[in-house]
């Protein structure tokens, strides 16, 4: 297990009379290795499971396990750094944490404050900029005077350099377009795929944990309503109109296709292997 | 940071927060005055008096200003030990080795702690009982004359409303931008001068550009809507006088007038 | 004459980023229309040059023939509102009620019918019950909504919405959505720059930019008809488009223009069998 909630509460202003518990005993393992997605709606408690993540904020009540880091209610935290180093944390919006002289220098930021000597920093950074496409002509240009995406990029240059195990993710393409957006999402899935780092996806966006995410958490009221594989989420009509989610379009076209009565498995995940299934029976 | 209760709003009606905030403000200034000239403790009795029945009209917890006045605490004991040096008028009251305390530097720190305490819960009902808008629009009416002299209270007065709608955005950004720094290893609480320095960059570079940022997008949203600086604009929020303003002016007058009544007969 | 004339506009913000070069077209009165392109095409430029923000340095623009420049503005902008992307950085007010009345107070209302227009225009969006709000207690959608009821307050014909969802959540941008296609059944002249295709599906009219140029204009199923036209500037086709390519590559052409008509379509060929 990558992560392991157990019995978590988060309380805001506790003992105050506008106390406001933002998650409710939260039991929950997230599995080492794969895409998982964490939806609900504003105000579910997203943003506070995650801020845990980092010890940004400490549990009210219960535990939670992160690699072989422990956090507790009321138990000093004397791992802050290297926790901080090996779950990368993405904020929303994440060009904003930008402020150094040039691009190369923010990017060897994380890793010089995790104590990586500056010829490994430096290294890390170049890779990390080449990895997310950053040409090597505005290294040493200022992080002010580059497009919105490069931005972005540079910024989630700065978390990658530090070599995370885990890397959490608060919507990452938001305010992109499309075609930036997608570039950007299966970067983080082909990090999964070949250097096997654990991939937490915050998000409200459904096309994308539907097309990228192996499971999926939903918050409802602070508290977790379904923890599984993402399509058994997606597929199950009860439990998208009980808490309102927005349906992907695919899934939409299937359960129209299913109900006219084709037969589809649960491998028709994309389109394109959709419209195979249904080309076989018209077959 | 969303624990600060000094200069705070508490949005609820009672007799203090319907007074027109001019009122208010001409009553915190009388006041002022009526706290600092006497010497008497009889003046300071009939304006405690006054303070407290304000509050309760006001509907002001003792707490609130018991917690606005905490951070106050060690000004206060630093102040009673520079007294207890200093001052050396007034009876014994007890001595250790070559030290003596005197009775004038217990009364002269008693009295600042009086007066402070005083002023502290006059501010908290002005701005517990007077949104901040009111406020601003009441600053702009105290500064009208020096419109003779072309100084543009209107334009300082929108413009210090705009940035008191802004705090709560500008925290919130704060925190956003502190959590991400951390995350990449920054630690504002330990560390050497250098890394001291780099983290606070870390903070205020991207505050400030944000800041920019909004600032420009605001006067865009501004003009769109047919802001232009220095024309001729209605007013939608008109501050009226009732009887009961000038009621609670007489009161503070009064209040003034008995100290200074104390001061030069008492 | 058409309501809004755009004619050759060009724009840079320096030698190196020219923002828009040579855009003409022209808008009918009550049309709704989208403008699609990717980040850096030049959307906002031209939005914000028709708003009379940005300095026209070449070209015209012409609103009810009115041309757009220092000396007509005030004129203009008693015509035209702009919903700007970020909710925070448009609420000027201290609370709802006062970001309503900001506009009016601009435009001169009489102080006794402000508090009318104000309550009005809060019930037509929807915030009859927040108006003592301040901006902290709001999601981004009721601010966004503030913003729309502050315009629609000053009874503008032409609404231009920046980006006006992108900012926003699932829900924020369905209350935002239909709110502006409310708009548009109310005569409003809707410009409205975006990225969400079911959006430009809704509009009567889809004005593509790509690198600061214009790509086409046209009806959107028009402008959706060439998906690999699109997908050559990084934009995105509507789903509904995707799924027909997809079963034409496999030798099945489907007629429908909607998820049921296809699904439908592709039944009776099963049961044709």
């Amino acid at each position: 297990m990558a992560i392991k909630f157990k019995a978590l509460s988060y309380i805001y202003n506790k003992d105050m009379p506008y106390a406001h518990k933002a998650l409710d005993h939260i039991d929950l393992e997230i599995t080492e290795g794969v895409i998982t997605a964490i939806i609900g709606e504003t105000g579910s408690g997203k943003s506070t499971l995650v801020e845990h993540l980092n010890a940004l904020l400490l549990p009210s009540e219960g535990s939670l396990e992160i690699l072989d880091y422990e956090l507790a209610a009321d138990k000093k935290v004397r791992f802050l750094k290297p926790l901080r180093k090996d779950v990368g944390l993405v904020f929303q919006f994440s060009e904003y944490q930008l402020f150094e002289e040039t691009i190369l220098k923010d990017v060897t930021f994380g890793p010089l404050n995790f104590g990586y000597s500056p010829e490994e920093a430096t290294q890390r950074a170049k890779d990390a900029l080449a990895l997310l496409n950053i040409p090597e002509e505005l290294y040493e240009k200022s992080p002010l005077e580059i497009s919105g995406g490069q931005k972005r990029r540079v910024a989630i240059a700065g978390i990658i350099a530090c070599d995370p195990k885990i890397i959490v993710l608060d919507e990452p393409t938001a305010g992109l377009d499309p075609k930036g957006a997608k570039q950007l999402i299966e970067l983080f899935i082909d990090m999964n795929r070949t250097l096997h780092k654990t991939v937490i996806l915050v998000t409200h966006d459904n096309e994308m944990v539907y097309n990228y995410a192996d499971e999926t958490v939903l918050l409802h009221q602070g508290k977790v309503v379904y923890h599984g594989p993402t399509l058994k989420l997606f597929n199950d009509k009860k439990m998208t109109e009980e808490y309102r989610l927005l349906e992907p379009q695919i899934v939409t076209f299937r359960n129209l296709l299913i109900e006219k009565g084709f037969k589809l498995t649960d491998e028709a995940r994309t389109l394109d292997k959709l419209a195979e299934e249904i080309r076989k029976q018209l077959k | 940071m969303n624990n600060l209760v000094f200069g705070k709003y508490i949005p609820i009606d009672s007799f203090m927060h319907r007074l027109d905030p001019r009122a208010k403000l001409i009553g915190l200034f009388v006041m002022i005055f009526a706290i600092f000239l006497p010497k008497s403790w009889w003046a300071f009795l009939a304006i405690g008096v006054l303070v407290l029945l304000a509050l309760i009209s006001a509907k002001i917890g003792i707490r609130m200003i018991v917690q606005s006045f905490k951070p106050m605490i060690m000004m206060m004991i630093f102040l009673l030990v520079i007294n207890a040096l200093t001052v050396k008028t007034g009876d014994i009251l007890f001595t250790y080795g070559t030290f003596a305390l005197y009775s004038d530097a217990l009364y002269n720190t008693l009295f600042v702690i009086v007066r402070l305490l005083l002023m502290i819960s006059l501010t908290t009902l002005l701005t517990a009982t007077t949104k901040p808008l009111d406020l601003t629009l009441a600053i702009e009416w105290l500064l009208k004359p020096l419109e003779i002299v072309k100084f543009p209270t209107y334009e300082v007065a929108l413009m210090v409303s705009i940035a008191l709608r802004f705090i709560p955005t500008i925290i919130e950004e704060t925190i956003r931008i502190m959590n991400a720094q951390k995350s990449r290893g920054v630690d504002f609480e330990n560390g050497n001068l250098s890394s001291k320095i780099s983290s606070i960059l870390s903070l205020i570079v991207p505050l400030f550009s944000v800041a920019f940022e909004r600032a420009y997008e605001l006067a865009d949203a501004m003009e769109a809507r047919g802001y232009v600086p220095g024309a001729e604009r209605t007013r939608y929020h008109i501050l009226r006088f009732h009887l009961r303003d000038f009621f609670y002016i007489f009161i503070c007058i009064a209040a003034l007038a008995f100290s200074i009544f104390t001061r030069i007969y008492l | 004459m058409s309501l809004i004339e755009v004619k050759n506009v060009y724009y840079a913000y320096n030698e190196n980023s020219v923002a828009i070069d040579d855009v003409s077209f022209s808008l009918e009165e009550g049309t709704y229309t989208t403008v699609i392109g990717h980040n850096g095409s030049g959307k906002s430029t031209l939005a914000k040059m028709i708003a009379g923000l940005l300095e026209i340095q070449k070209g015209s623009i012409t609103i009810n023939g009115l041309a757009v420049n220092a000396e007509n503005i005030a004129r203009i902008r008693r015509d035209l509102g702009i919903v700007f992307q970020n909710p925070d950085n448009q609420f000027i007010g201290s609370t709802v009620r006062d970001d309503i009345a900001f506009g009016l107070e601009n435009k001169l209302v009489a102080v006794e019918n402000t508090e009318r227009i104000i309550e009005e225009y809060a019930a037509k969006v929807g915030l009859s019950d927040h108006l003592d709000y301040e901006p902290q207690n709001l999601s981004g959608g009721q601010k966004q909504r503030v913003a729309i009821a502050g315009i629609m307050a000053m009874k503008p014909k032409i609404i231009i919405f920046d980006e006006a969802t992108s900012m926003l959540d699932p829900k924020g941008k369905k209350e935002i959505k239909q709110l502006m296609y409310q708009l548009a059944e109310e005569e409003i002249t809707v410009i409205s720059i975006t990225h969400d295709i079911e959006e430009v599906m809704q509009s009567d009219n889809c004005i593509v930019l790509n690198k600061g140029k214009l790509f086409m204009q046209d009806k959107p199923e028009k402008v959706f008809a060439d998906a690999e036209k699109l997908r050559k500037i990084n934009l995105d086709i509507p789903f509904v488009m995707q799924v027909k390519e997809v079963f034409r590559n496999k030798k099945i052409k489907l007629k429908a223009n909607d998820l049921k008509g296809m699904a439908e379509e592709l039944w009776r060929l099963n049961s044709k069998r």
